[in-house]
């Protein structure tokens, strides 16, 4: 091509792309808006960067982090929680009476409330969310609703009854998963109360609930973007004119992304992290509500002669706590048992280090010497503390009372296999909470859930199996409290299982207000608001 | 040459090609064949339950949910069971559906694969402009400082770990000098463009959207910038030994003894001679940039290929592995059959047929 043609070619090129983009567009009018945005919000948008652990866009399907902190903002449950007190739920959609036996739950709904269309909430929208996920078995949150029933008793009324006392029912109808639905609309769109609902597709592009956000946009693995609810009738309105929650997996790029003004919250910092920032930024940083513990097997098939709680013991007593939460940096606090200290039931105060006792039930354990192996998960740091790091410092500190162990990290996926089968003998593993109450974290005790997991049996310890049956069921809340209390201290005395730490949840944020961890949603965006 | 001659080979090309195409198509489809059935063995012989990595801790204590979740993936069926499935599916155009969003695999990679495209073709296109220069550049001057400085230059750029690099670039160009905007494909303030072929340049484009076009490019720069480091040492260092063969042949020292500019002894003679080897190296760089982005797609939180592959592997949703490894698959047989065919128009000598 000779060189005349070139250019002339090259300038059509360039004058036919000029004239497409100088036709109307998208995004014309919102230049003026992103250059207000950037930096602190002002009403307008909001950034939030995140690691995405987002899956689906329907409440009843949902059953991880980031679906809860996306869902929270688009529909309201029956009862919620304000800030970081998961102490109580307070009323959300409906206010809430309990008999005195803990197995019938009363729930009466806000007068004149309605969904996103302008549709009033009555109580055949709860039941139907109800029996929706109730009939979903392929949910991942089915497992909430097992063992409930529910039925309307008039048109702003609906009735949970359980066969056993119940009095966790309040903190599991807070879960995003129990979101109140426009059951019209679900209906409309493939809705269904048993296996067959195919309203998934339609929940990921459109939000049918009554919080103060509806969903613009929904991409599984780029962004999520929020606007009003401009039907919302409740008492918390949105903050702001457009919500955008970024998948930004990279701690060290939310943490670049803050500090040159493309967001104004960053969720998923580890303390390092966080001391890096200065003055102009504000920090959120506490205890998480997940636990990481050690797991000695007690089934001798799998662990054989070391299967007992002497070896528990020995390594319980054996660690230096506060050299073991250097590594988790601001925020996080040691385990002071198998509940986390936010829920009712921890103990105040946690194991300390004590090489004598420990050396001492090393001996009854009947250890030799031998060499043992530590397996845990190395993919999925919790809370910004790197488990194979922790391992290695817990390898040091059980050197130094003489007990020998191999480190065995191997990625999540795999490792789950043989936790949840109950054949791994020595195991570093985290818990957090289905839901916000301290009956989540009874799983720990003999043949429930994670009990099994370690061979523990009610045999083993009939005590302490009679403490979860106890705090389980009770129907009394003072009862309750000190069910757990009583339930969390005899674990620490006893159980196979050896706390070590909650790691933090920090988060940063320039802006903003509001900003308080919630273990059900993360942080609420609800109550998020310019900062003043 | 007579007209007779001229026709007759004519028809011998025409006829050859689609020959040759067809040949090539039934060996791609062997080796696709082949890509399904080592990914899923792969992906079985990984130990670890994927049902039990999907559910979760809360999930997996409800019996009826792993019982559901096994029969809607088929994990419930033996490994040889599941597979012809999965091949009965694949003919059908259906790559199954991802254990972790329930969503079909298919429509997840037509998101994230036009993601990774855009940036690696931005990428090679840089790549070769800079590394045609340097290259011949260092070939022509051999032993002087120029060469010196393009191989330490190439060098520099094929050893600096891209995933530091990415970091150090964004918090430099982004952060401290805000001459780049941040992470992802376009500012948070802009909508996506409405969705014709994924590319955002082109949709934005086609879309009259001037604003978005200007931020998604704007958004390219420096993952391109990343991405084009490593590749622009590759590729010069490759340049510059192909060109440097090619300088020694009679033919490049006839058409200087006749005279001609530098300037057309280089491209006609130097950079025509050494395109076979370029080319095939600019296919295997360009293959490796679309399947081997993730650490700069997490970096800059694009949502391509790379960190669709990512989650898929932790959290062992095999159905997304194997697509994303049909992809890759897919990705290499056409690069190949592209570079093959551009044999054949860059050297009338090579003959596909």
């Amino acid at each position: 091509m000779s060189a005349p043609r070139v250019r002339r070619t090259a300038a059509l090129f360039l004058a036919g792309s000029l004239a497409l983009t100088a036709c109307s567009g998208g995004n014309t009018g919102a230049q003026s808006e992103s250059d207000d945005d950037t930096g602190q919000s002002t009403g307008g948008t909001l950034v939030i960067d995140t690691a995405f652990s987002l899956e689906t866009g329907d409440p009843g399907r949902n059953y991880v982090p980031t679906g809860s902190t996306v869902l929270h903002p688009l529909y309201e449950t029956l009862l919620t929680f304000e800030g970081d007190d998961e102490s109580e739920p307070v009323p959300g959609l409906a206010t809430m009476e309990v008999n005195d036996d803990a197995t019938e739950f009363t729930f009466t709904l806000e007068e004149d409330r309605v969904f996103s269309d302008g549709s009033a909430i009555d109580a055949d929208d709860v039941v139907f969310s109800f029996e929706r996920l109730q009939g979903m078995e392929s949910s991942k949150a089915n497992h909430l609703v097992v063992g409930i029933e529910i039925e309307k008793v008039d048109d702003m009324t609906v009735r949970i009854t359980t066969e056993e006392p119940y009095l966790q029912l309040p903190a599991i109808v807070t879960n995003p998963a129990l979101s109140i639905l426009n059951s019209e609309a679900v209906e409309e769109n493939g809705g269904t109360t048993d296996d067959s609902d195919e309203a998934e597709e339609f929940l990921n592009g459109t939000s049918v609930g009554s919080g103060p956000y509806q969903l613009e946009t929904f991409d599984l693995t780029s962004q999520v973007v929020l606007v009003p609810n401009d039907e919302y009738n409740g008492d918390q309105p949105a903050q702001f004119e457009r919500v955008v929650i970024r998948n930004v997996s990279e701690a060290a790029t939310q943490l670049t992304n803050l500090r040159g003004g493309d967001s104004h919250l960053a969720l998923d910092l580890s303390g390092d992290q966080v001391a890096e920032l200065g003055e102009d930024f504000d920090i959120t940083a506490g205890p998480g509500a997940q636990t990481i513990f050690l797991l000695v097997n007690q089934d001798e098939g799998v662990f054989g002669d070391l299967a007992n709680p002497s070896f528990a013991e020995a390594v319980r007593y054996a660690l230096d706590y506060d050299s073991i939460l250097e590594l988790a940096g601001d925020g996080a606090a040691q385990a002071t048992g198998v509940i986390p200290p936010m829920f009712l039931g921890a103990p105040e105060e946690g194991v300390e280090q004590d090489l004598d006792r420990a050396a001492e039930a090393l001996e009854e354990s009947g250890y030799d010497g031998e060499t043992l192996t530590l397996r845990f998960p190395n993919d999925q740091p919790i809370g910004g503390v790197d488990f194979t790091t922790l391992a290695e410092r817990i390898q040091s500190q059980l050197a130094e009372a003489e007990i020998n162990v191999d480190l065995a990290p191997a990625p999540f996926a795999s490792e789950i296999d043989p936790y949840v089968e109950g054949t791994a003998d020595f195991a570093m593993w985290y818990w957090g909470p289905d839901f916000a109450d301290s009956s989540s974290f009874l799983p720990f005790g003999p043949d429930e859930t994670v009990g099994t997991r370690s061979g523990w049996t009610a045999d083993d310890a009939p005590d302490i199996a009679d403490l979860v049956t106890e705090a389980r069921t009770a129907t009394d809340l003072d009862e309750r409290e000190q069910a757990f209390t009583d339930y969390a201290t005899a674990m620490q005395e006893e159980g196979p299982f050896v706390p070590l730490l909650v790691p933090a949840r920090s988060f940063a944020s320039s802006g903003v207000d509001g900003v308080t961890y919630n273990s059900n949603w993360t942080i609420d965006i609800a109550e998020l608001s310019p900062a003043d | 040459m007579p007209t007779a001659t001229k026709a007759a080979r004519s028809r011998s090309t025409g006829s050859a090609l689609p020959r040759y195409l067809l040949r090539r198509l039934g060996t791609s489809i062997v080796l696709l064949f082949g890509v399904t059935l080592v990914t899923f063995v792969l992906t079985a012989l990984v130990p670890g339950d994927p049902i039990a990595a999907a559910l979760g801790e809360g999930a997996i204590q409800n019996e009826a949910t792993v019982e559901a979740y096994r029969e809607r993936y088929g994990m419930d069926r033996s490994l040889p069971e599941r597979y012809l499935l999965y091949l009965l599916a694949l003919v059908q155009g259906d790559l199954g559906t991802s254990i972790r969003t329930s969503r079909p695999v298919l429509e997840e990679l037509s998101t994230a694969l036009p993601a990774t495209v855009e940036v690696a073709f931005a990428a090679i296109v840089v790549s070769l402009a800079v590394a045609l220069v340097l290259g011949t550049i260092a070939a022509c001057r051999a032993g002087k400082v120029s060469d010196q400085v393009v191989r330490v230059v190439s060098l520099v750029g094929l050893s600096v770990p891209t995933f530091w690099l990415a970091i150090m670039v964004y918090r430099l160009f982004f952060m401290q000098l805000g001459w780049a905007p941040g992470s992802g494909r376009l500012s948070p303030a802009l909508n996506p463009p409405p969705r014709i072929t994924g590319l955002y340049l082109v949709d934005f484009a086609l879309d009259g959207d001037p604003v978005g076009f200007i931020d998604a490019a704007a958004h390219l720069v420096l993952p391109v910038v990343v991405l084009s480091l490593f590749t622009i040492g590759l590729l010069t260092r490759f340049i510059r030994s192909s060109v440097l063969e090619v300088l020694s042949t009679d033919y490049v020292r006839a058409a200087r003894a006749k005279g001609l500019s530098s300037r057309r002894v280089i491209v006609g003679y130097l950079l025509r001679g050494a395109s076979l080897p370029i080319l095939t190296m600019v296919g295997v760089a360009f293959g490796a940039l679309l399947s081997g982005t993730v650490l700069v797609e997490a970096v800059f939180a694009w949502p391509g290929l790379g960190t669709y592959a990512y989650y898929a592997a932790i959290n062992l949703d095999l159905p997304a592995v194997m697509g994303v490894g049909l992809v890759v698959g897919v990705i290499y047989v056409v690069i190949n059959l592209v570079v093959d065919l551009l044999y054949g128009v860059l050297d009338p000598r090579v003959r596909l047929g």
